[in-house]
């Protein structure tokens, strides 16, 4: 009988149907090279001939079993990264909620005069409209900031999320200072950090100039565990 | 080095030795195409597994959310509809190819000894795929998946003994809800793949073991699995690949309007692999017997007999009989599903539903891509909320009686009754086609072809058995004689006249077109309408003629007359607006409109405030703008009728 399979089941290199593309080179040449030196007196051309076909089916049987495992896995891999490639916002473009302009700033539900004269921190909660997925949730509660009045009537507004790794910051009124219970940084009532705990000083948020008695923040998420404030 | 690593590898593993076990399979005989379609279900399955990972990522079962998260991943998230598509194409091939598998081992009676164990292994996965699909129909919560799977379950209702609590435990409680789709997703993602891989394990193993069933020897020269037969299953995995792949991209995966327990889904059909068992059922003699005996006991007989064929084939004969009975079984199914095709295709009513059906799921589409997305109660209420979507249903359900929407019920069909020998003719309308209703086409109608227009009303029992009485009648009322009056109206001079009372009477109406625009007209045009209304500055005979001689408030803005203070003439204030609409369709008997000589029933009391909103708006064209166009006119004879008129 002849032997038409010099791919013979003793070859050194096994080869997974993953590994063909990248296997087959070296296996070919060590085939061919075998063909060479054992047949090289007898009927070396049919031989050689021979395994040419056998090279030409293992590269195609490798390169079609790639194929057909990577369009289902390259398809589920980019459905996978839609958030990355589509980069949708939880809320921020819309302009639907009552009380957001085109820069962005939120009207509170609270106005100057009503916020402690003596500069104590005051939470408000800030509505806006929010995108999830397929939901849209009118005018809801997606956060809330710390709001302070200074003697002279200028309103400061700081994020409640700590710059450190995001637990919500709380006003202790005993030491007059913000506070973080997750890794315990604390602030000044300027926000300025007041230990090496967290990374930055708290993340200021914009008030708009000129409202009167209404108050608008730009309301802003920011990354934590970084010494800079940069923009989610 | 890297050989060196490999050696290590293999010396702690053993792996070269068990992938040199899978690689170089014997194939006496060479490698053949017969041989690919047990490597096509593996490659589908391990395809469905991927596809199915991804859809998980972004899938949510609830009753309020399936439908909304299929919706995203097909029609927003990146490459949602190939995901999709492949995972939905190739559960359906999937049942085809072990199909094929199955009558490939029956006619090549691989199922013998000592093969009898991995053909009862291979039945088992046969049982765990249908169980896949039948789980999968029901995930994206749309019309069709609800309505098909609720015979599903209704049927494992009617199974002996535990019927009953068998489909509380799978339902997760007696009706339909979140714990069906969390029940139905824990059985589709977690139960049955898991069992597929244990049971797919099995079947290689012993597989293998007895290895391949040869049909000749001789064919060729012994050869191994790799390469010569994997090229072979590679390109036939290649060829599933395009087709799938080709179907999802060009055909896309059906999603149907969210399901809505309340409205009928007369388009429910099952998957067509399941056609043959929905026609099956439908016999006069199946019926007789009972759902159980036609959809429990003749199924589970039948594969019964195929369980039993390794034994069966024991004997000389036996092997024959089998093949014979694989083949009249395939012919049975075929010949079936053929038929449920034909008469699926030649059914007015249930091409009429899947046309509607259609609409629906175009129509949610618009909605849900609205800048206010999907409410958080679901986008089946999208749908209830939409006059488009509801004003055909309650015309249909409520007016169509006398009057028709451009020819049909409203939802594109005909209106037939019977006649006395048996046959259906087209019912006559009895009161105006109100397709046109306050578009300038109507306006013109009612201005110049007043008596053709309510023509219809004299088919009317009331009209025809009123002798002298004093009805509405289109022929002959001072309307009729006015708008009847061809030489002055319809003369040459007042066209121009004509034109712009219509333009005023539309814009009194003042409905949306189609693009959603409020139709205004040309503001000069208009005035002059209403100029020849309340003035009647006509050309001709009917000069000095005006509307508000006889209709005083036309012009205005609707506001409700009080009954005794109409003067016998319908009060057009407003006129086909949707407040004058509201106020007609409560009480057309009122004063205001056509008073004692009204025949349409009032529909204050008979269909809620919400529901004569939907209408109106429909009528008026106040609703979200769509590209869909309305309901055809079905021109196509109904098949069960012996004459048409």
């Amino acid at each position: 009988m002849l032997d038409e399979s010099p791919q013979s089941p003793e070859t050194p290199e096994s080869v997974s149907l993953e590994d063909a593309v990248e296997v087959r080179e070296c296996d070919t040449e060590a085939s061919v090279a075998d063909a060479d030196a054992v047949d090289a007196s007898e009927e070396s051309v049919s031989k050689s001939e021979t395994a040419r076909r056998a090279f030409l089916t293992q590269v195609l049987a490798g390169t079609i079993g790639v194929v057909v495992g990577l369009v289902p896995v390259l398809s589920g891999l980019i459905f996978f990264l839609d958030p990355l490639i589509r980069g949708e916002r939880q809320s921020g473009d819309s302009r639907d909620a009552v009380g957001k302009d085109a820069e962005g700033y939120i009207k509170l539900p609270v106005t100057r005069s009503l916020l402690p004269s003596d500069g104590t921190p005051q939470q408000v909660t800030v509505e806006d409209d929010l995108v999830d997925a397929w939901n849209k949730f009118p005018g809801v509660p997606i956060g809330s900031v710390w709001l302070l009045r200074s003697e002279s009537d200028e309103v400061s507004a700081f994020s409640t999320v700590c710059p450190h790794l995001g637990c919500a910051v709380e006003f202790r009124g005993a030491q007059s200072d913000f506070y973080c219970p997750c890794h315990l940084s604390t602030f000044r009532l300027d926000g300025s950090k007041d230990n090496p705990i967290p990374p930055r000083d708290m993340d200021s948020l914009r008030v708009k100039p000129d409202t009167g008695e209404e108050i608008w923040v730009q309301f802003k998420s920011f990354r934590g565990g970084i010494s800079e404030k940069v923009e989610i | 080095m890297i050989r060196s690593l490999l050696a290590w590898l293999d010396d702690r593993t053993g792996y070269a030795g068990f992938l040199h076990e899978a690689l170089y399979e014997r194939v006496p005989g060479g490698a053949r195409w017969r041989y690919v379609w047990g490597s096509t279900l593996v490659f589908t399955f391990s395809m469905q597994m991927i596809t199915g990972f991804f859809l998980w990522t972004a899938y949510s079962p609830s009753a309020t959310t399936a439908w909304e998260s299929v919706y995203y991943i097909e029609n927003v998230m990146t490459f949602g509809s190939v995901v999709r598509g492949l995972h939905h194409f190739t559960a359906q091939l999937m049942i085809v190819l072990m199909a094929i598998h199955l009558v490939q081992v029956i006619i090549d009676g691989a199922y013998k000894a000592p093969r009898e164990v991995n053909f009862w292994l291979g039945l088992v996965l046969l049982q765990i795929v249908l169980g896949l699909s039948l789980t999968g129909y029901l995930l994206p919560w749309d019309q069709k998946g609800y309505y098909a799977t609720q015979v599903s379950t209704k049927i494992m209702g009617n199974a002996p003994l535990i019927g009953q609590q068998a489909q509380e435990l799978i339902q997760g409680g007696p009706q339909y809800g979140h714990h069906t789709l969390t029940r139905f997703f824990a059985l589709h993602a977690g139960l049955l793949p898991a069992s597929l891989i244990a049971f797919l394990g099995l079947h290689l193993y012993v597989f293998r073991r007895h290895g391949l069933t040869v049909k000749d020897p001789n064919h060729a020269p012994e050869t191994t699995f790799w390469p010569d037969q994997v090229l072979k299953d590679g390109i036939a995995c290649l060829a599933v690949l395009l087709l799938v792949l080709g179907l999802a991209i060009w055909k896309g995966a059906e999603l149907s309007a969210p399901a809505n327990p309340s409205e009928n889904y007369a388009a429910a059909r099952p998957e067509w692999y399941f056609l043959f068992l929905f026609r099956f059922l439908k016999f006069e003699f199946v019926e007789h017997y009972g759902l159980a005996f036609g959809s429990i006991y003749v199924p589970g007989a039948l594969m019964a007999v195929v369980a039993a064929m390794p034994l069966i084939g024991r004997h000389v004969i036996g092997h024959k009989f089998n093949v014979a009975f694989m083949w009249s079984l395939t012919l049975g199914i075929g010949v079936l599903t053929l038929m449920a095709f034909y008469e699926d295709a030649g059914d007015e009513d249930h091409q009429a539903a899947i046309q509607e059906a259609h609409r629906d799921a175009e129509r949610i589409k618009e909605l849900a891509s609205g800048p206010n997305r999907i409410p958080v109660t679901g986008a089946v209420t999208l749908l209830r909320e939409d006059p488009f979507t509801q004003g055909p249903r309650l015309f249909a359900k409520h007016c169509k009686g006398c009057h028709r929407y451009d020819g049909h019920d409203g939802r594109g069909r005909l209106i037939y009754s019977g006649a006395a020998d048996g046959s259906l003719v087209r019912a006559e309308a009895t009161a105006a086609d109100l397709g046109q209703f306050g578009t300038a086409a109507w306006m013109q109608a009612v201005v110049v072809d007043y008596s053709k227009h309510f023509a219809p009303l004299k088919n009317s029992e009331w009209f025809k058995n009123a002798s002298g009485e004093d009805v509405l009648n289109p022929d002959e009322s001072e309307m009729a004689d006015w708008s009847g009056d061809a030489e002055s109206l319809g003369s040459e001079e007042n066209q121009e006249n004509v034109s712009a009372l219509v333009a005023f009477l539309v814009s009194q109406a003042g409905h949306n077109t189609r693009s959603g625009q409020a139709v205004t007209g040309d503001k000069s045009v208009v005035d002059r309408g209403r100029t020849l209304a309340v003035e009647g500055d006509w050309s001709g005979a009917i000069n000095g003629t005006s509307c508000v001689d006889c209709h005083s408030t036309i012009g205005e803005s609707f506001a409700a007359v009080p009954d005794d203070d109409s003067d016998g003439y319908p009060n057009l204030s407003g006129y086909g607006s949707s407040a004058w609409l509201k106020s007609f369709l409560s009480k057309p008997s009122a004063g205001q409109h056509y008073g004692e000589k009204n025949q349409m029933p009032g529909y204050a009391k008979r269909m809620t405030p919400s529901e004569m909103e939907l209408l109106v708006r429909w009528l008026t064209g106040d609703y979200v703008v769509t590209k869909l166009n309305p309901y055809p006119f079905r021109s196509m004879p109904p098949v069960r009728s012996v004459s048409t008129e």
